[in-house]
C-alpha cells in the first residue's frame, strides 16, 4: 500500500518533470524540471529499500549538480542561451540534424532491446507488497566499498582529485609552466 | 522496519485493543490506514508547533535584540508582545503579492517554496524524543543534510529569478556560502557519525546519556573543536550574521529577497527562523546528549516521553539565544573573509577532528577522555 503508493507519486514526478525538461524553452526551467525527475528517481530507490543511495541521490544532485548546472547556465547567457535556437534551426549538428538524430534513435533502441532482457524476469523477482529491506543497508554498502570494492573506490578518489586539481590549474590567474 | 512514531504508539496495549476493535467493527484492517492518520496527525502538529516556534524566533530576536541595545522592543501586541508575529504574520497575508514585471514568474513563484519544503523536510528525523520522533532513519544524519541543501537552491533561485542585480549578488553569494560551508558542517558530523558507528540520530543520541560526561562534545578534544567547526558552519548555512551577505543590508537592499513581497517573503522569513531551530537541534542531538534527561528521570513512559522533549527542546533553545546573542554582537564578514574562514580554517580543521577521532577510536576502543581518567585514577589509588 504504503510502496505502491510511493511508486506512483515517484513515476507521476519523474513523468511530469521529464516531459516538461524536454518542452520547455526556458533552459533554467529545465534545470529545475530536471530536478524533480531526479527526486523521483530517489523517491524508486525508496521503493526498492535503498535508502542510502536515495538519500545519495539527493545529496549529489540536488546539493551539487543542479546547483552547479544552474551556475552555469547563468554564467554563459542564462535563458538567453542561443545554441538551443540555432539548434533548432538545425546549425549545431550535435544538437539535433537529420544524421544525429538517426543515431540517437538507433542507440536508443539498441539499448531498449539490450537491457529489457534484464528487466523480463523484474516482476518475479521483486516480492510483493513487501518492503524490500527491512534493516538498513548503509553497514552492508560500508563493508562492501572497504573490502570487495576498493579498488573502484581508491579509483574514483583518484578521479575526483585529478578533478579537482585540474579545476585549481584551470583557475590559476598565472601559468605556472 | 525503522522505528516510527507510529511502532511506538502501536506498541501500547490499549492501542492495539483499539485497532482490534476498529477492524472487527469496521470489517476490513485498519493498520495502513491508522498509520496514514497517525502520521498525517503528528506531521501536523509538529510544523504548526515549528511554524509558531519560527515565529516566536522573530519575537525573542527583536526582544533580545532590544535588550542587548537598551532598548524596549515589541511590547503592544499581546502580553509582553508576545502575539506581535501573529499581528506580522496577518500584515504580510494582507500584502499586495507583487511579481516584478521582467521576473521569471515560474522561478520567482517556486523558489520560496523550495526553501520552505527543503527546511520542514528535516523535521522527519529531527529526534525530539526517543518515542515521538516521525521516523527514526538509519541514514537520519545524512537525510538532513542532503535534503537542506534545497535551501540553497530556493535561495539562489531566489535571487536569480527577481531579475534585479541586488538580489542577484545575494542569490549568489547565498548559493557558494552555503555550498562551501556544507564541507566542514558534513565532515564535522562525520566525525560523531564514527564515534557513535552510526548515521542514525537514534543511535548516537543512545550513545551519550543525561549528564554532560556522557556527551560527545566532551567525548574528546577532537569532538570538543568539532563542535565549534560545527557550530560555526551552520551559522553560515543558515546564512546567520556574522555570515548574512547573501541578505546583508548595508550593500545589497534585502540580498536575495528584495523583490518578495507579502507572504512569499514571509516564506523566505519563516524557512530562516526554523532552519535555525532544525540545526541548533542537530547540534545537541549530536554533541550534548539530544533527549537524554539526567539520571534517565520518567523512564520510558508518557511522563518520560514529555521529559525528553523537554530536555531536547531546552538544549535547543539555549543554543538559539546563542545564535541570537552572537547575531547581535559581531559584525558582518567581507565575502573574501568568508571563503578564507570556510577553505582556510574550518575545512583543515574538520578534516584534522575526523582523522584525530579515527586514530582516537582506534587507539582507546572508543572511550571518553572521562573514562581514561577516572581508570587511570582508580589504578593510581590502587583499584583494580
Amino acid at each position: 500500500m504504503f510502496l505502491n503508493t510511493l511508486f506512483f507519486l515517484s513515476t507521476f514526478l519523474i513523468f511530469l518533470s521529464s516531459i516538461s525538461l524536454v518542452t520547455t524553452k526556458n533552459i533554467m526551467h529545465s534545470c529545475i524540471f530536471l530536478l524533480g525527475s531526479l527526486i523521483g528517481v530517489a523517491g524508486l530507490y525508496v521503493t526498492l529499500g535503498a535508502d542510502f543511495v536515495a538519500a545519495t541521490q539527493i545529496m549529489v544532485y540536488v546539493g551539487g549538480i543542479v546547483i552547479l548546472m544552474l551556475f552555469a547556465v547563468m554564467l554563459t547567457g542564462g535563458k538567453d542561451f542561443v545554441s538551443r535556437a540555432q539548434a533548432l534551426m538545425g546549425l549545431i549538428p550535435a544538437m539535433g540534424n537529420k544524421f544525429s538524430t538517426f543515431v540517437g534513435i538507433l542507440t536508443a533502441a539498441v539499448l531498449v532491446i539490450s537491457t529489457s532482457k534484464l528487466f523480463i524476469n523484474l516482476r518475479s523477482a521483486i516480492p510483493q507488497n513487501k518492503m524490500a529491506a527491512t534493516e538498513s543497508t548503509v553497514n552492508k554498502i560500508g563493508k562492501l566499498l572497504v573490502t570487495n570494492h576498493v579498488l573502484a573506490f581508491e579509483l574514483s578518489s583518484v578521479l575526483l582529485l585529478g578533478a579537482l586539481i585540474g579545476a585549481a590549474i584551470i583557475a590559476r590567474p598565472k601559468k605556472i609552466f | 522496519m525503522n522505528s516510527t512514531v507510529v511502532s511506538y504508539l502501536t506498541g501500547f496495549e490499549p492501542v492495539k485493543q483499539f485497532i482490534a476493535f476498529l477492524t472487527k467493527s469496521l470489517g476490513f484492517d485498519v493498520t495502513a490506514l491508522l498509520t496514514f492518520v497517525i502520521f498525517f496527525l503528528v506531521a501536523f502538529v509538529i510544523v504548526n508547533i515549528m511554524a509558531a516556534i519560527g515565529g516566536l524566533g522573530t519575537y525573542a530576536e527583536r526582544k533580545i535584540s532590544a535588550d542587548m541595545q537598551l532598548r524596549i522592543g515589541p511590547n503592544r501586541v499581546g502580553p509582553y508582545g508576545l502575539l506581535q508575529f501573529l499581528a506580522d504574520g496577518v500584515k504580510m497575508i494582507m500584502k499586495e503579492d507583487i511579481t516584478p514585471r521582467d521576473a521569471d514568474k515560474f522561478l520567482f513563484f517556486i523558489s520560496p517554496i523550495f526553501c520552505m519544503v527543503g527546511v520542514f523536510s528535516t523535521l522527519a528525523v529531527l529526534p525530539f524524543s526517543s518515542g515521538f520522533t516521525l521516523t527514526q532513519l538509519d541514514v537520519g544524519t545524512f537525510y538532513l543534510i542532503a535534503i537542506s541543501s534545497l535551501v540553497g537552491l530556493g535561495v539562489f533561485l531566489g535571487g536569480y529569478a527577481s531579475n534585479s542585480k541586488w538580489s542577484m549578488l545575494g542569490g549568489m553569494r547565498g548559493a557558494s556560502q552555503i555550498i562551501s560551508y556544507e564541507i566542514p558542517v558534513t565532515i564535522s558530523v562525520l566525525g560523531i557519525c564514527l564515534l557513535a558507528g552510526s548515521l542514525g540520530f537514534n543511535k548516537i543520541i543512545a550513545q551519550q546519556a543525561g549528564l554532560p560526561h556522557t556527551w560527545f562534545i566532551f567525548h574528546n578534544p577532537f569532538a570538543f573543536i568539532a563542535f565549534f567547526v560545527f557550530f560555526t558552519g551552520a551559522l553560515a548555512e543558515t546564512n546567520r550574521a556574522p555570515f548574512d551577505l547573501p541578505e546583508a543590508e548595508s550593500e545589497l537592499v534585502s540580498g536575495y529577497h528584495t523583490e518578495y513581497t507579502g507572504m512569499k517573503f514571509g516564506f523566505f522569513a519563516l524557512a530562516e527562523y526554523v532552519e535555525v531551530f532544525v540545526v541548533c537541534g542537530v547540534a545537541s542531538a549530536l554533541f550534548l546528549g539530544g533527549y537524554n534527561v539526567p539520571f534517565n528521570l520518567g523512564g520510558d513512559g508518557l511522563v518520560g516521553q514529555l521529559l525528553q522533549i523537554g530536555a531536547f527542546v531546552s538544549k535547543t533553545l539555549a543554543l538559539y539565544y546563542v545564535v541570537i546573542w552572537i547575531r547581535w554582537t559581531l559584525p558582518r564578514l567581507r565575502v573574501d573573509q568568508l571563503m578564507t574562514v570556510c577553505w582556510k580554517y574550518l575545512t583543515p580543521m574538520a578534516i584534522f577532528n575526523l582523522v584525530g577521532m579515527a586514530f582516537w577510536v582506534y587507539w582507546f576502543n572508543g572511550k571518553s577522555i572521562f573514562d581514561l581518567i577516572f581508570a587511570a585514577g582508580s589504578h593510581a589509588a590502587g583499584g583494580h
